[in-house]
């Protein structure tokens, strides 16, 4: 199955692990990601805050240069660059007037016809459990995790067309089939306080400090996420909560695909996990997963 | 108690957001449930709910400077969960546009700050640099230390390259010709 790929500007800094993880998973799957020339930003949050046109404008030139790739599926690991690829398209199919107005912004005219996926949704359903399934030799027996979607991916249910975005399922499939053990909670979809990282630290440590209590709580080994931002804010912000709480929290945050490598026997070391503040590979060594 | 009094400047403002941001406001039963579950609602900051009751009733100077919208990082519960499906992060981007077309002073003036290092990122470079952009509003703040420890560890590990920070990285004209077409399409309104 080949694939466009659409990394997004984190993916090649602060969540390279996840791009790493990523693409190795994914190869190792059978799906060839063709990482698409010449991608741009996706304004993220602040173009979509403060000026709407340009924030469409600058997915319409991504958008554009996906569908000269002449592949139809596309996949996003990032969540927020997902949903903004996905929004735009669909926004201009509904609205002649802002599709003329990007495509004259970014001179070039625009089909519509991508189907844009994000990676949780594209492992779940393109390649399927089965596929996961089959392509395992160390499952991840005896590692409780919890699974932690983050908005983005699922939310709004009118953008994402997700079929549940309270209680989305298809990550704790996907964990279920590396036969780790998955833990219930309520907070699969609740925010870590996302870009206010830097502007409003207290925001975000008082968020993912939420995340954080709750999954300590019911006995989690470890947070499983879909997100680079998630994975930054619990991570980085770990042990300012800890503090707030006069507790010493150890929970390492992992990205589902490096769990994946993991399970499918790939390299540790190629992985990324010790790119992680709070270190997972401890953690990992003592489920045997790691030597 | 704030009254309508039916002054067409509050229909205008109210009209004008209806209309920009395509989502019918009238519609709003003002039931909470958005409040109920944002996630940055708080006693300072009022939330969804209340924003909409000020643009309902045409309390523009109200609407623009309140820090619901500065703070909404889109993260989409609201909609999910309002019973005539609002799209809150669309109302935030109108209001953000008029006030800065109003030159409205920013209530938050961090979060506008790292919104427009971010921008600019994106303008010169075609991609937003992360470490520069952290770097920049560290600098702007005048707190360069802020997160220190954490960058540190981070670069001892290797997840992060401060390189990247100083590293002069080639500009992309074809995004800053993008971002001035648009500007160009605003002016002409």
């Amino acid at each position: 199955m080949k694939v466009s790929y659409y990394p997004g500007c984190s993916l090649e800094s602060t969540g390279k692990p996840y791009n790493d993880s990523t693409r190795q998973v994914c190869d190792a799957l059978g799906v060839e990601l063709l990482e698409v020339p010449d991608w741009v930003c996706c304004g993220s949050s602040p173009a979509l805050k403060m000026n709407g046109l340009l924030s469409a404008s600058l997915s319409g030139v991504n958008l554009a240069l996906l569908e000269k790739q002449d592949l139809t599926d596309v996949v996003a690991p990032c969540p927020f660059c997902y949903r903004r690829l996905l929004s735009a398209q669909d926004d201009m199919a509904q609205d002649a007037e802002l599709k003329e107005k990007v495509q004259e912004a970014i001179e070039a005219d625009l089909a519509g016809n991508l189907k844009i996926h994000n990676l949780v949704e594209l492992l779940r359903e393109k390649v399927g459990l089965a596929a996961i399934a089959d392509r395992l030799v160390k499952p991840l027996a005896g590692l409780k995790v919890v699974p932690f979607y983050g908005c983005y991916m699922v939310k709004p249910r009118q953008v994402t067309h997700c079929a549940d975005p309270e209680d989305p399922t298809a990550l704790d499939e996907i964990l279920v089939a590396l036969g780790a053990e998955v833990l219930d909670w309520d907070f699969k979809t609740e925010c870590c306080g996302a870009g206010l990282s830097l502007s409003k630290t207290e925001t975000v440590i008082e968020l993912s400090g939420r995340l954080v209590r709750e999954a300590a709580h019911r006995g989690a080994d470890a947070i499983v996420v879909a997100c680079q931002l998630c994975q930054a804010n619990l991570d980085l912000r770990q042990g300012q909560i800890g503090k707030k709480d006069k507790k010493k929290y150890h929970l390492p945050i992992i990205y589902f695909t490096q769990l994946m490598g993991l399970a499918f026997g790939l390299a540790p070391a190629a992985l990324g996990l010790k790119h992680h503040l709070v270190d997972p590979v401890g953690l990992l060594k003592k489920k045997g997963l790691i030597e | 108690m704030n009254r309508l009094t039916g002054a067409a400047a509050e229909k205008d403002f109210l009209t004008q957001v209806i209309e920009k941001s395509g989502q019918n406001l009238l519609e709003c039963l003002q039931c909470g449930k958005c409040s109920g579950g944002c996630p940055i609602s708080s006693e300072e900051v009022g939330g969804p709910r209340r924003l909409i009751a000020e643009i309902l009733y045409g309390m523009k100077d109200e609407a623009l400077k309140d820090p619901t919208w500065w703070y909404c990082v889109s993260c989409g519960t609201c909609m999910t969960r309002c019973p005539v499906e609002i799209n809150m992060y669309r109302v935030a981007t109108v209001l953000c546009e008029m006030a800065e077309h109003e030159k409205v002073k920013p209530c938050e003036p961090d979060i506008h700050l790292f919104e427009e290092l971010f921008l600019k990122s994106v303008e010169q470079y075609g991609r937003a640099k992360e470490l520069k952009v952290v770097m920049n509003f560290n600098m702007r703040t005048l707190r360069p230390f802020k997160d220190l420890s954490q960058g540190l560890s981070l670069m001892l590990k290797g997840a992060i390259d401060p390189k990247e920070m100083f590293h002069k990285s080639p500009k992309d004209k074809r995004i800053a010709r993008i971002f001035s077409r648009v500007k160009e399409k605003e002016a002409r309104g």
